[in-house]
């Protein structure tokens, strides 16, 4: 068996932005997705009796999903229940988005809960309203104390956007498989595409684990 | 009950809080069972009495942290607000110390201070600085104003609390047992700023253990048993001629041996 490296090196452009798109649809997913959380989850947390029903049927119907069927989902159902064509990246996007969200929303609920109620009460004390409470005290320390889950998310997320490359989003693992498949080098490919996300996920997990110690709160 | 028995030193004829047969039940238990109580303008008032007899109830209700069952509070000669709008508006007159201190963890000193001014009062950024930087100064930690509260001793923070409490310029402070959960140590220093703000006019509720106190800075003394009032009376009367068995009972056990 004879191994020809220099198609990896020939695609070397097409991998790149392979990769920058990676990025982007993960940073655009979690851009989207950590806002989102938070409102899902005050809204589980604190919203009137119909929107939390609402906001819980959400997390539930979305976090026992698999990822990939909601990829499919987005692209052949939503077009025709919404009357709206996406471009597959917006398409991914939106059903990465809706899946992290509903994570995020347990994750930030399990911390808006682990703050004790005396910050709330000490908060409300000073006169400020609920959303005032929950936006300058609650929240930000909730925020430190779910950033190692966050971030856990993040590289997970960072993995998971390869879904979406079965709708044709050309991504990573996308433009990866493109390039299989017009060398047929499978053994080539798929080294390379290992390689690239472990190099770019490794120092990811590492930065995470930097700014989880850098922003911890003591009590 | 012979509370007309005491004279009542700052009886100013303002009342700052008047409780009119306040109940608060938890479920089948009745935590307050018709409390009446005035407060006078000026005034501090402490109440007394053993653990889970309703002080720390009737303090949370008054600012509405706690809503009542029956009867009514005043706070300034109008009903405490039902509706969130109105309670926000009395909250912002009346400051709160808890037992926890309950500080923000994840700002300074001063921040902690200048939150309510900034957020609430929207005074703007250097007002906010400066009434943080007047009141830490007033409570004796100008020099910590950068410092996190997980830094600070259980009295520096307990004093970094009465400091945000009156960052806001409240007409009334509730003190909810501030020294209960402080090292023995750093009680006195807590003490001493809540004797400064009694000796400048500031009207107090304060629940407390801390008998001395009591006796030394109170001006009028309610001892509450199972969610009443058994007695109150100036605190001459009070640690003197207690007029119940009850109060009697309760004096005597805090002091050990006796």
């Amino acid at each position: 068996m004879t191994f020809d490296w220099s198609v990896v090196w020939r695609y070397r452009d097409a991998l790149a932005l392979g990769t920058a798109t990676t990025f982007l649809l993960t940073i655009a997913t979690m851009a989207i997705a950590v806002p989102c959380g938070i409102v899902v989850a005050s809204l589980r947390l604190y919203g009137a009796a119909p929107l939390r029903t609402f906001a819980t049927a959400y997390v539930e119907l979305f976090r026992n999903l698999p990822l990939i069927l909601v990829v499919y989902w987005a692209f052949y159902v939503l077009p025709i229940v919404t009357g709206v064509g996406l471009s597959a990246f917006a398409t991914g996007l939106a059903a990465l988005s809706l899946n992290v969200t509903a994570y995020n929303a347990e994750t930030f609920r399990a911390g808006i809960n682990s703050i004790r109620r005396g910050q709330l009460e000490a908060a409300l004390a000073l006169g400020m309203t609920r959303t005032q409470a929950l936006r300058r005290i609650v929240v930000p320390q909730a925020l430190r104390r779910v950033l190692p889950v966050l971030a856990s998310t993040w590289v997970s997320l960072f993995k998971d956007t390869s879904l979406v490359s079965v709708i044709a989003v050309g991504e990573l693992a996308y433009v990866s498989m493109q390039a299989r498949a017009q060398t047929f080098r499978v053994l080539e490919m798929l080294t390379a595409m290992a390689v690239i996300y472990w190099l770019l996920g490794y120092p990811q997990a590492k930065l995470v684990d930097w700014i989880e110690r850098r922003y911890v709160v003591t009590e | 009950m012979s509370a007309g028995a005491s004279v009542r030193a700052k009886a100013s004829g303002t009342k700052a809080i008047r409780y009119l047969d306040v109940v608060k039940r938890y479920g089948a238990f009745t935590a307050l069972a018709g409390v009446a109580l005035d407060v006078h303008a000026g005034e501090v008032v402490c109440l007394i009495g053993p653990s889970g007899s309703g002080k720390s109830t009737l303090l949370r209700c008054t600012n509405g942290l706690e809503k009542i069952d029956g009867g009514d509070i005043e706070f300034e000669g109008a009903r405490l607000g039902r509706d969130e709008r109105a309670l926000r508006a009395m909250r912002r007159r009346m400051g709160m110390v808890f037992q926890n201190f309950e500080l923000f963890p994840h700002l300074t000193a001063e921040q902690n201070v200048a939150e309510g001014p900034r957020t609430v009062l929207r005074t703007g950024i250097a007002e906010a600085k400066r009434r943080a930087a007047a009141m830490l100064a007033k409570v004796g930690l100008a020099d910590k104003a950068a410092s996190y509260p997980s830094a600070l001793s259980g009295g520096q923070q307990q004093r970094v609390a009465i400091a945000r409490a009156l960052a806001m310029e409240p007409d009334v402070m509730l003190f909810d047992e501030p020294t209960s959960a402080l090292d023995p140590e750093t009680i006195g220093e807590v003490l001493n700023v809540m004797k400064v703000l009694a000796d400048e006019g500031m009207t107090m509720v304060v629940v407390t253990h801390e008998m001395s106190f009591a006796r030394r800075v109170g001006d009028w003394v309610a001892v509450f048993d199972a969610g009443r009032i058994v007695e109150e009376g100036s605190p001459e009367q009070i640690f003197e001629r207690p007029a119940t068995t009850r109060t009697r009972d309760f004096l005597s056990h805090l002091t050990w041996g006796a």
